[in-house]
């Protein structure tokens, strides 16, 4: 949290996540070529080093298809927010494994002893002007240099330097570079190989992901909406017994940004339901150890004042509650962040 | 995530799709055929 950098703030959780990353990512590179090379021995280095770029290649295509995968998967169901916590760790191993794959075809026009030929395909300015035949190196070039950047501020030090918002419309660049790798596959590889399983996969893993986005981002387009007010503007969250204990129920402000009312056995709070660290979605989490918990990264806030336990010093915006005819009731106008806020039910 | 996000999500991701799509259909459509296979060889009484 805010108590200096590291550069990985280590558990047995990451650990672990690592170790599954690492080996599936092994695994696959290795069945990969060991297949190939069963399949048809290659006849020469060229041949050996193709079939190098062919396994890396599709192992971080079908990686980045997973990342994409977790964000609207978490949303739709609470299972998957398990693979969301370390979804950082994935990215950055998939911009080496990408990495790899640039490194190989390189190495292929070097072991024929032609890497000027490379520069000559991608500086023929008449093939810009074409549909197929389009240089598409170009295009597995500018989705590798967007993985670079998305890897390189992957930090926790650039997401505060640039702060949440900022960062996470840089990390929205994600989505193009997946565009562009669809493509780099479509204009390359598919146009020579006419083995029916490249355009077979990469249709179906991207109408998998564009699928996953379209409906995860439109069942949640009711609730941007807002929550409808009272006549003094106040929102109605429901009664209190129909807050789950240690746990939130989440209206909307007229502005649109949600607001996550909590209850703690009799006391009831609410505060933004923004995380301050990554602006993840705070009132989908639990009351942990007597503070909120966020579902994407486990940080920690004080339910009576929204402030993170010492020794951190992140504070979230409160805003003020009420019971009215039975009903808890959120002034959506937010409080200075960490202004204590809560409210005690009578006990039973 | 903020409301911001969501609406871009919400924008994006249907053009996204349609652009992509349309790629890869047209790329699909336009792709060389494959090489014909060699015509079967002819029977020794047609010589």
């Amino acid at each position: 949290m805010s108590v200096g950098f590291k550069a990985v703030q280590w558990n047995r959780e990451k650990y672990i996540y690592d170790a599954i990353l690492l080996a599936g990512v092994t695994l696959y590179v290795v069945a990969f070529i060991a297949i190939s090379h069963r399949i048809e021995p290659p006849k020469d280095l060229p041949e050996a080093i193709d079939v190098r770029i062919r396994a890396f290649g599709t192992c971080a295509f079908f990686m980045l298809t997973i990342i994409l995968s977790i964000g609207p998967l978490a949303r739709l169901n609470p299972w998957f927010r398990k693979l969301l916590f370390n979804r950082r760790h994935f990215g950055v191993l998939t911009f080496i494994i990408a990495l790899l794959h640039a490194w190989f075809m390189i190495e292929w026009y070097e072991a024929q002893g032609s890497l000027p030929s490379l520069l000559t395909e991608l500086t023929k300015w008449s093939d810009y002007g074409k549909f197929i035949g389009f240089p598409f190196k170009v295009i597995g070039f500018a989705a590798l240099l967007i993985l670079f950047l998305l890897a390189a501020t992957s930090h926790d030090f650039w997401l505060s330097f640039l702060s949440p918002p900022v960062w996470k419309w840089l990390h929205m660049a994600l989505y193009v570079a997946y565009g562009l790798v669809v493509l780099h596959v479509a204009l390359g590889i598919m146009q020579y190989d006419s083995n029916p399983l490249i355009p077979i996969m990469l249709a179906a893993s991207f109408a998998l992901v564009a699928v996953l986005h379209v409906v995860a981002g439109w069942r949640e387009r009711g609730m941007d909406r807002g929550t409808p007010t009272g006549g003094d503007g106040w929102i109605a969250a429901g009664a209190p017994g129909a807050i789950p204990d240690k746990g939130a129920v989440i209206v909307v402000a007229p502005g649109g940004e949600r607001i996550a009312v909590f209850r703690d056995g009799t006391e009831i709070g609410a505060l933004t339901n923004l995380c301050s660290h990554q602006n993840g979605p705070l009132g989908e989490g639990r009351i942990i150890d007597g503070c909120i918990t966020c579902p994407w990264h486990g940080w920690q806030y004080r339910l009576s004042d929204g402030c993170a336990p010492p020794p951190f010093t992140e504070k979230l915006a409160t805003y003020p509650v009420r019971i009215r005819n039975g009903v808890v009731e959120v002034d959506p106008r937010p409080l200075p962040p960490g202004t204590p806020a809560t409210i005690h039910l009578p006990a039973p | 995530m903020r409301r911001a996000h969501r609406n871009a999500h919400r924008m994006l991701w249907p053009a996204l799709a349609v652009l992509v799509g349309l790629a890869l259909a047209m790329s699909l459509v336009m792709r060389a055929p494959p090489p014909a296979a060699p015509p079967p060889p002819a029977a020794e009484g047609q010589r």
